[in-house]
């Protein structure tokens, strides 16, 4: 489609080539039917959070299988093979840091890509499913992280773990059994680090490809939804198609996400503390940074008890992502316009705040523990 | 119409210019802030958020960063890289500006851009945010300082003392929380808006543009199209590669930051142990030592009676030299 | 009814030509204009609103066609057709090719009952696929989680330790542990003593000997109310953290766990904090010299009731 004509008789090599496939598979309409696809509107810088997410978990699966050449999942030999990455092998600091902040930033794109699916209404009929599927995928990513963080076996990782499966015990009925799945055991151990690798590695990279491709296909039979506001004049008249403009915008994207990832990767490389040991001695569990959240939330008050934990820790959670699977359904109002629908922004400022608020208080809280 | 109204209000002009000259700018000096920490030639220790916005601000921020850095005594990071980040950030922004500048004379204002209105608006941008930036900085500062303390001291009140730690640490984060952060925004948002109506003067002396609005929307679509091509992708090709090879050059191998808390161990190979050697020589050992504590004992007791008829300070000296002997019986004994 | 491509057109005054192409508007998805081939002369393209009726045979304009020669000549570069782009749904409602293209069906098709016995067939075979392997693999992913409890006395020190009554001192030892397939390895664990005076004893106890009994039921111990050694497991009961002995601004000599900032008194009663329970007693034994044994137990974390896990 990009080729120009070229005013000669004899087709060149490529072109043979090309009609050669084409005539097999139709590549020249599949190829016009995956890029030519018009976004009302214009591409938008706004709508690249989602292949920005994309190229995150493909640097992530990369790095990831390059970590693994060294990697050992074993009790005894997890720690010093990740030191051994850390000292030893070239620029394994490098690469281990970019997964370690590349998972970090793909929590902060799905948290933009989230909001910014939900602020342009992109939820609402006829994307219900789509936003379904992507808060699964949401759920997949926050499981990478939970799994991924056990990995190096040092008091960090086994702590952080530690605590947040015993928060999972707490769910009625299936808890216990749940805890001692994902655990192995009744304790934290060799199983819990070979079941962490094994979903980390195998089951959730192949869960989120999956659902991933889900994700597209409904979004590509539903079309993009295009911005919120304009008179049909002003939205005709940006339009363009998916390829080439808007794919460049996800390659700078890219382009400047990878480079963010890479300088996290020099302010902060990743530094492991002592080997886990069953006594956390005088170090402070704490999960990663995207977790703090409820981690603070938990030590409220309000949440103490046996009761009060599985409310803070399980039903609250739950009930606020059901709300969120349910958006679509109960929001039928087709406004799509953020400054239309108070609740709405209301609603996300509010969730953000706090999100924002109880993370912060969990850093400043960290001075208050002996 | 309604365009024209709303794009009149000086902070959505300042916003709509400002927003995406700083994205705009951005992946480029990313790349260069790659190779500099390549390099080592820049360090931030703890503020990378705000380095990051003040990279990401520089048409604002290069004047009012030095400022703040000597005249506030402020730190964002160390190393000669900062400085010479911004340097090369001028051309960049004023590139930026330019593209977004002219983008937005012709679609909002409808008007035809003047020549060098890049440079035109970083040095105006520049201007206002060495004057505006330093003041919203102190004020910021001030404000929060203020806001703490004053949260700390409501919550240290006779009936707030029982408010647990977490509850307390959250109350008093959204106190002075809330309230820097509104200061915050509102400063921000006048001096957007002061640049927003710099910029508005600017455009009111430009002629109109006459075409109608998908012409020109057409007109800054295709403006970003080079003139020549092959020669622009050559350019960054090339300069891509140059910096990828620096990068290359000066990452350093192994981690630059191995942290004294907890270096990695060094597994030494243990010696071969064996029994009999070891028992005999510890045998031996035991009996040198033995016999020294029976000689220092003698010679103690000795000192203790020859000194004993008056000087009370040498008999405590004579008790300490005893007492040092202590530790060694007491070593002893372990083994 | 919407236009038909090849249908005839009619002005006022007489028939113009047929319609060649539809267009149609990308975000509306509507039928915004026909061409209309003007019987070879030049097409041109009619706007939608100039049409006055669509039957069966054609399309009524409302104009005379001099206003229609009129119109500027349609130029084909301006559109592109349905295969060049992709347009969700856009020919979802679009009827505007008349006829239908058929292919001849299976004679064995016809059958729904045959269809509908494979179909099930299939579904049949399927599940007894999946079924004889679901409760292997579900026992294969369940071998690990429930391991029946090691009961062993453990030595762990000597009370000569304790100075003082009502204090907590910890005593670490190393436990041996057998993993799955690991080698046997030795865990370092810790349990809190005190010598508790008759108060505390009594708080710890509340006049009942503790029983300790297994999962059948038996007992595997019981500790006498009156021993004054107490043996608490070195784990909070809120989530697992390793807590420890501290002198509280308030509440004086404490226990207290720096993760949730549970904190216990002496006989392990909760005074503050997330904690759900007091802390867990472990059987304990003093022998005439001072040795204490212990059975290491770990009990589940977070919940009300003590549940025994190790």
């Amino acid at each position: 489609m990009a080729q120009p004509s070229i005013p000669s008789t004899q087709p060149t090599a490529i072109e043979k080539v090309v009609a050669f496939i084409d005539e097999r598979v139709g590549l020249k309409q599949m190829q016009a039917k995956m890029l030519n696809e018009p976004v009302p509107g214009g591409s938008r810088w706004a709508y690249v959070f989602g292949s920005v997410l994309l190229f995150i978990f493909i640097m992530q699966a990369l790095t990831g299988i390059l970590l693994m050449f060294y990697y050992v999942p074993t009790a005894d030999h997890a720690y010093m093979s990740t030191q051994y990455i850390i000292h030893d092998v070239d620029y394994g600091w490098f690469l281990l840091s970019y997964h370690f902040w590349g998972s970090t930033a793909m929590v902060v794109c799905v948290f933009a890509h989230m909001s910014q699916v939900f602020l342009w209404g992109a939820y609402k009929k006829p994307r219900e499913m789509i936003w379904l599927v992507g808060l699964a995928l949401f759920g997949i990513v926050m499981g990478f992280g939970f799994t991924g963080y056990l990995l190096p076996w040092d008091q960090r990782a086994y702590w952080a773990t530690t605590v947040g499966v015993e928060i999972m015990d707490k769910t009625p009925v299936v808890g216990d059994f749940m805890a001692r799945f994902l655990k192995g055991g009744p304790t934290p151990g060799q199983m819990t680090l070979s079941r962490f690798f094994v979903i980390h590695v195998m089951i959730l990279p192949a869960a989120l490809m999956g659902l991933a491709g889900l994700h597209l296909f409904l979004f590509r039979s539903a079309g993009p939804a295009g911005p919120f506001r304009g008179t049909p004049e002003e939205i005709r008249a940006k339009t363009d198609y998916f390829f080439p403009r808007q794919v460049w915008k996800d390659i700078v994207g890219m382009a400047t996400v990878f480079a963010c990832i890479c300088a996290l990767a020099f302010w902060e490389p990743v530094v492991l503390l002592e080997e886990a040991t069953p006594d956390p001695g005088d170090y402070h569990p704490e999960p990663e940074w995207y977790f703090l959240f409820l981690f603070q939330m938990l030590r409220l008050k309000i949440f103490a008890g046996e009761f009060g934990q599985f409310l803070g820790a399980v039903a609250l959670p739950g009930a606020f992502m059901a709300l969120l699977a349910a958006l679509p359904f109960i929001d039928t109002d087709p406004e799509r316009n953020i400054f239309k629908r108070p609740i709405a922004l209301i609603g996300w400022i509010l969730v953000m705040v706090t999100i924002l608020l109880f993370t912060v208080s969990a850093i400043i809280n960290r001075e208050f523990l002996d | 119409m309604t365009d024209e109204r709303e794009a009149m209000s000086p902070t959505k002009i300042g916003l709509g210019i400002l927003w995406p000259a700083f994205w705009t700018g951005l992946p480029i000096k990313l790349a260069f802030v790659l190779v500099f920490l390549a390099m080592g030639v820049m360090e931030f220790e703890g503020r990378i958020g705000l380095a990051f916005i003040m990279l990401l601000a520089s048409p604002v921020t290069v004047f009012a960063l030095p400022i703040i850095t000597m005249g506030l005594e402020s730190h964002i990071g160390e190393g000669a890289g900062i400085a010479f980040l911004f340097l090369l950030s001028i051309p960049i922004d004023i590139w930026a500006l330019g593209v977004v500048g002219r983008t937005y004379f012709l679609e909002k204002f409808r008007k035809e851009p003047p020549d060098g209105l890049g440079l035109t608006l970083w040095w105006k941008c520049a201007l206002v945010g060495a004057i505006f930036l330093p003041i919203l900085w102190f004020i910021v500062g001030t404000v929060t300082s203020t806001a703490i303390s004053l949260a700390h001291s409501l919550l240290d009140m006779e009936m707030l003392k029982g408010v647990p730690v977490a509850e307390r640490i959250g109350v008093e984060l959204a106190l002075w929380g809330s309230i820097a952060s509104a200061v915050l925004i509102v400063l921000l948002l006048i001096g957007v808006s002061l640049i927003g109506r710099i910029i508005r003067s600017t455009a009111a002396a430009a002629p109109s543009a006459s075409e109608n609005y998908q012409s020109l929307v057409t007109r800054w679509d295709l403006m970003r199209v080079p003139a020549d091509q092959g020669l622009t992708f050559a350019a960054l090709a090339l300069g891509g590669v140059v910096l990828s090879v620096l990068f290359w050059a000066s990452l350093p191998v192994t981690t630059p930051h191995p942290h004294e808390c907890c270096k990695k161990p060094d597994v030494k190979a243990q010696p071969p142990f064996k029994p009999l050697e070891a028992l005999n020589k510890d045998e031996k050992l035991i009996v040198q030592l033995s016999a020294q504590v029976e000689a220092l004992e003698k010679k103690a007791e000795e000192e203790a009676q020859g000194k004993n008829k008056g000087k009370g300070k040498a008999g405590k000296e004579a008790a300490k030299a005893a007492d040092s002997n202590a530790p060694v019986q007491s070593g002893l004994r372990k083994q | 009814m919407q236009p038909q491509l090849k249908s005839k057109v009619r002005c006022t005054d007489r028939e113009i030509g047929e319609v060649t192409k539809v267009v149609v508007d990308p975000l509306s998805h509507e039928i915004s204009h026909i061409v209309v081939s003007m019987n070879g002369s030049g097409e041109r393209q009619v706007a939608m609103g100039l049409v006055q009726a669509i039957t069966e045979g054609g399309v009524q304009l409302r104009s005379p066609s001099s206003e229609i020669v009129a119109l500027p000549p349609f130029k084909r570069d301006e559109y592109v057709s349905t295969h060049d782009v992709e347009i969700a749904h856009l020919e979802d409602h679009l009827h505007v090719t008349p006829g239908e293209v058929l292919v001849p069906f299976p004679e064995l098709e016809k059958s729904v009952k045959r269809r509908t016995f494979f179909m099930n067939f299939t579904h049949v075979v399927g599940f007894l696929i999946g079924l004889p392997i679901a409760y292997p693999i579900l026992r294969y992913l369940m071998k690990p989680m429930y391991a029946p409890f090691d009961n062993r006395w453990l030595k762990i020190g000597n009370v000569g330790k304790i100075k003082q009554d009502d204090i907590g001192v910890q005593f670490k030892y190393k436990k041996q542990v057998k993993e799955a397939y690991l080698p046997e390895a030795e865990v370092e664990k810790n349990v809190w003593i005190l010598r508790a005076t008759p108060a505390v004893l009594d708080k710890v106890y509340q006049g009942k000997d503790m029983e300790f009994r297994d999962a059948t039921g038996k007992s595997v111990w019981t500790n006498k109310k009156d021993i004054p050694y107490v043996a608490f497991s070195g784990k909070c009961p809120h989530l697992g953290c390793g807590y420890k002995w501290r002198q509280h601004k308030l509440l004086g000599q404490v226990f207290l766990c720096p993760c949730h900032l549970s904190i216990y008194d002496a006989a392990g009663k909760v005074l503050d904090g997330p904690a759900p329970r007091p802390l867990d007693a472990l059987p304990i034994q003093v022998s005439a010299s001072g040795d204490v044994q212990i059975i290491d137990m770990e009990f589940k974390a977070g919940t009300k009731t003590q549940i025994r896990i190790i």
